[in-house]
């Protein structure tokens, strides 16, 4: 069962004709279809790649089905490859192209192996919901407040005796009962909802998040985010030309990036930038593609498959503590 | 002479459109003939189905301008970033150690209204809030003593006994 996220972004739409159940509540314009698809990994075997002589490079339809390229226009840019370091031994390694950013039609530069603990996982929807949930409240905080009568000015004196005069008796002018007196049961601020889920539901809504794009084509790899302009609409065309989302997510290792590419995405507010470290759930199903550099996925998958096999894994899982450090 | 003429045809319009006005029954029992008398009969809809509506041209009600929210400013668009930099960044930042929009004693804080007073109470202390602020160090405190006997001589206090 695959899941397609749909975000809609000047008006609320509905209509959608897939068959299936609204499986999470959220953020207004977020909402989730289920539809069924058979296969979830991505289409081309490892060894006709390997077969084509290395120095060539090959555009999206020249591959033919028995190997060879059949391309005119051929250069000397080396394929790009990537082997993981520890493959697991009885499961499928999963696979993306690496593409261009230097021109506007996709170029693709290598086939390279992802790691299917990393990118290949059990795309669990309610771990996705738990973390998205949790990204929208934890950090949240009421301020709104009312004075109890203790608190309001004045409404220490008995207004009027207890008995004699026909009055209802009070005790004081600031009571909840009176105009202008205190709130009994009113918001006391400030209100926090903070908490943290368990460290591995986190580190597994990223991984469901990540293999979830993967297997609906949202997840692009390019060799580094080098435009030659710093035009947005070269960044435009290009998102147009190659079908990617209206919405684009460029991440890379570290968050220092191209002159040309910031220039270009900084007028274009939805197409955002950010560091490795900086990737999250939320942003993820926020933008409808995800492109990641090299670099970025050698972290990523560097990071992810160190937490799901640390040795120390019971320091992480330990409850928050106010006062922890780190 | 006209009013003559005038008369004359108003006279010969009575006779030809005598009006009659049956004020009472001779016999009783024309009356019971006629059967019960039939007061306050039928309903009158008082919804306009014709005709323009009313306050076309007068002011009209007020209704709030639609604005819809930018869903990709900064904020909303880069919402949630840094959240996992304790998996994957440094191992050593905690993600309650960036929450730069919450006051610095809340951040990472979860309690009910006593507990959050206490710990409001326990750093401001330090500080000059006791000082310059005397009525609001004042109130806190009651806050505090009231809440205090409120929760442990009114309510359940300990685990629950089933």
């Amino acid at each position: 069962m695959l899941v397609h996220w749909h975000h809609s972004y000047s008006t609320y739409q509905r209509g959608s004709t897939q068959v299936g159940a609204t499986a999470c509540k959220m953020a207004v314009v977020n909402r989730i279809y289920l539809f069924s698809r058979i296969s979830i990994t991505p289409k081309i075997l490892l060894d006709p790649i390997n077969r084509v002589c290395g120095g060539r490079r090959f555009d999206s339809t020249s591959v033919s089905s028995d190997g060879e390229v059949s391309n005119s226009s051929l250069s000397t840019t080396p394929i790009i490859r990537r082997t993981l370091a520890c493959p697991p031994e009885y499961k499928r390694v999963q696979q993306a192209w690496v593409e261009n950013l230097n021109t506007v039609e996709e170029q693709k530069l290598g086939l390279i192996d992802l790691h299917p603990d990393v990118f290949g996982a059990q795309p669990r929807i309610d771990i996705i919901h738990e973390n998205v949930e949790w990204q929208t409240k934890y950090r949240k905080v009421r301020y709104d407040h009312t004075k109890t009568r203790a608190e309001v000015r004045g409404g220490g004196r008995k207004p009027w005796p207890q008995k004699g005069t026909g009055k209802a008796r009070h005790g004081s002018i600031r009571s909840p009962l009176w105009r202008g007196g205190g709130i009994a049961h009113g918001p006391r601020s400030p209100q926090t909802y903070f908490y943290m889920l368990p460290f591995y539901t986190r580190v597994h809504g990223l991984i469901s998040c990540l293999s979830i794009k993967l297997a609906q084509d949202d997840l692009h790899v390019v060799n580094s985010l080098e435009i030659p302009t710093d035009d947005p609409k070269y960044i435009e065309d290009l998102v147009e030309n190659r079908n990617w989302g209206p919405s684009v997510l460029l991440v890379d290792e570290i968050d220092i990036m191209p002159r040309n590419i910031t220039a270009a995405t900084d007028s274009i507010l939805h197409i955002n930038l950010m560091p490795v470290y900086g990737l999250n759930v939320f942003s993820m199903l926020k933008h409808d593609t995800l492109v990641l550099t090299m670099a970025a996925v050698n972290r990523i998958e560097e990071k992810l498959l160190y937490q799901l096999n640390r040795p120390d894994f019971m320091d992480v899982t330990k409850k928050f503590m106010l006062n922890q450090n780190g | 002479m006209s009013w003559c003429v005038k008369s004359l045809s108003l006279i010969c319009q009575q006779i030809k459109n005598p009006q009659l006005t049956c004020v009472r029954n001779r016999y009783h029992a024309e009356k019971i003939a006629k059967g019960p008398l039939l007061r306050r009969y039928g309903y009158r809809d008082r919804i306009l189905q014709s005709g323009t509506l009313p306050h076309v041209d007068g002011p009209r009600l007020p209704m709030p301008v639609y604005r819809p929210k930018n869903a990709w400013c900064e904020k909303r668009a880069l919402f949630g970033q840094n959240d996992y930099i304790d998996i994957l960044g440094n191992g050593d930042l905690h993600p309650t150690r960036i929450m730069y929009n919450v006051q610095s004693w809340l951040r990472g804080v979860k309690g009910n209204e006593y507990q959050i007073l206490l710990r409001k109470r326990k750093i401001f202390s330090k500080g000059i809030v006791p000082i310059a602020r005397p009525t609001k160090w004042r109130d806190l405190n009651k806050r505090i003593s009231y809440l205090y006997r409120f929760l442990n001589e009114k309510t359940k206090t300990g685990m629950p006994s089933n």
